[in-house]
């Protein structure tokens, strides 16, 4: 039995499910109370954006699916919405990385403020994709801007939390 | 790398699939999706309270920081506006009690034979594009989706998802909201001339009968709200002379149905009213940034132009999913159109919702939805 458990607290993707859960938590309380020119900060989008960052296309592309799947049980957002676009932006973030000849802390920077406003704007796209009305407006922009500028400063710790989460059991041990 | 492309795109085709076939159960309203929200919600709740506890003090800072000056000057308007509020509740309460009187006298249905649950406000969306806030009561209440929920100030919204311990309320800026709403037309403002006759002061206007001429200084009378003045009635007469003192209206200035005038028509107005004329529309919500507007208001001569600061209150109806007279706000802009379009209203909700605390939902059920029992 503890074997199993520790073969499942061993498992990258559940350490990311277990980070992801502490991330939602702030997002659901200090960042829902700390809004900057009255948008939302989105801690989200840029654990999704890092898990990219910090393993690659493939691996961000199913970790921003699943911390997507974790911020779709608390939203009223359909489920499965922003687990997809947070698989893109994960991707995306992934896919740019790769790009970066010498990566350093400021491209990741660069690429998770990046990869968070694409995910802003994607979103709304998505939601409008599935029925929503009058989301899809300039404000969009500004949210996604915002967004993009707040997630820029914390991307390097998010990416180091990312990078621990998501290392090779092997490693771990 | 063939294969690791195969895998890659394979990975990606799967999350792809996943999420459609999610998207797709939810917006069919399957209980399974349902029931995992309903689930997480029992075990993430606890957690996300004991966090709020320990980071509301970065919030209370954050709050502190950013809108220290606004709070203060909130605080100097609302002191004066409790001020000025406070000679006009007790006529605006009589005329209240009076009308509830006379709809239950008249067998009509009023809100005071609703019954209604209070809940608190414990969480906001953490979405930019939703305007959604959480409250602590929820199907153990007995609420159910659609029903209106109503601070002291009027509507906010409605239930749109309930569990156990817990809803979420759609605010009405939510774009997705959309009501049945009435409008209730304001006569047009009135210049009253009073004064002792003859007095003369520099801006003078002056009134002839058959008679006397008297010239009276002009006295202009404002009411914080449009179109109420406790106490006073409107009358009009065209072919006396107004006695010192008395309030007069110009003909032109009072709304299409005049009291006392006789039209075509077979209905008569008595005088000393001037009965408000109601148009219906459809309120529908535009984001947070924007306030929710009024379409489909149809362009009656009869209805004349809406003025602004006519009040918005909630329609009723058979289907509707709020009751009738629910106040919801005053016209702040009018958008004609042309042709037959009517105009589109902008309004300003009487329910400040960046400030929810308390709020009272109702226990209503349109007569079309409710479960006759046999």
């Amino acid at each position: 039995m503890i074997e199993r458990l520790l073969l499942f607290a061993e498992n990258r993707y559940a350490r990311l499910v277990l980070v992801g859960l502490m991330v939602l938590t702030l997002q659901t309380t200090v960042f829902n109370d700390v809004r900057p020119f009255g948008v939302c900060l989105q801690v989200m989008v840029l654990l999704a954006a890092s898990a990219g960052l910090a393993r690659g296309s493939d691996v961000g592309a199913i970790g921003g699916f699943i911390i997507g799947l974790l911020y779709d049980l608390v939203l009223t957002t359909p489920m499965g919405l922003c687990a997809a676009v947070f698989a893109i932006v994960g991707y995306l973030a992934g896919v740019g990385q790769s790009l970066v000849y010498a990566p350093t802390w400021w491209t990741r920077m660069l690429l998770g403020s990046i990869a968070s406003a694409i995910g802003m704007i994607l979103l709304p796209i998505a939601s409008t994709v599935t029925g929503a009305t009058g989301i899809l407006n300039a404000h969009v922009l500004f949210v996604a801007l915002i967004v993009g500028l707040f997630n820029a400063v914390l991307s390097v710790p998010a990416e180091r939390l990312c990078r621990w989460a998501l290392t090779e059991p092997a490693a771990v041990r | 790398m063939a294969d690791l492309s195969f895998t890659r795109r394979r990975a990606i085709l799967l999350l792809s699939l996943t999420s459609v076939i999610l998207i797709t159960m939810d917006l069919r309203g399957s209980s399974i999706i349902n029931f995992t929200r309903s689930a997480f919600g029992v075990v993430f709740r606890p957690i996300e309270s004991a966090t709020k506890v320990v980071t509301r003090p970065i919030g209370n800072a954050w709050n502190g920081m950013t809108h220290y000056n606004d709070v203060v000057k909130e605080n100097h308007r609302l002191n004066d506006l409790v001020a000025f509020s406070e000679g006009s509740t007790i006529s605006a309460i009589a005329s209240v009690r009076e009308a509830q009187e006379l709809l239950s006298l008249n067998g009509l249905p009023t809100l005071a034979g609703i019954a209604s649950c209070t809940a608190q406000v414990v969480g906001q969306s953490p979405s930019n594009f939703t305007q959604t806030v959480e409250i602590n009561r929820g199907s153990e209440c007995g609420l159910k989706v659609g029903m209106p929920v109503l601070n002291a100030a009027g509507m906010i919204g409605k239930i749109t998802d309930v569990y156990n311990k817990r809803s979420v309320v759609m605010l009405l800026t939510d774009p997705g909201y959309s009501l049945a709403v009435k409008i209730v037309n304001l006569p047009a403002p009135t210049t009253t001339t009073t004064g002792a006759p003859g007095a003369t002061v520099g801006d003078t206007t002056t009134t002839t009968s058959s008679t006397t001429t008297t010239t009276l200084p002009r006295v202009t009378t404002t009411t914080g709200i449009p179109g109420f003045v406790p106490g006073a009635t409107i009358a009009t007469s065209s072919t006396l002379a107004p006695l010192p003192g008395e309030v007069t209206v110009p003909a032109e200035d009072v709304g299409p149905n005049q009291p006392g005038k006789s039209t075509n028509s077979e209905i008569t107005v008595p005088p000393g009213l001037d009965v408000p004329l109601r148009e219906t529309g459809a309120l529908e919500g535009r984001g947070i940034s924007r306030n929710p507007i009024v379409r489909f208001v149809e362009n009656q001569p009869r209805f004349g132009a809406v003025r602004i600061g006519s009040p918005i209150i909630s329609a009723g109806g058979a289907t509707s999913l709020a009751p009738p007279d629910i106040v919801i706000g005053s016209v702040s802009r009018v958008v004609n159109r042309t042709g037959t379009l009517g105009p589109i209203l902008e309004v300003t909700l009487a329910a400040n919702l960046k400030n929810l605390n308390f709020v009272r939902i109702l226990l209503y059920q349109p007569s079309s939805e409710r479960v006759i029992a046999p």
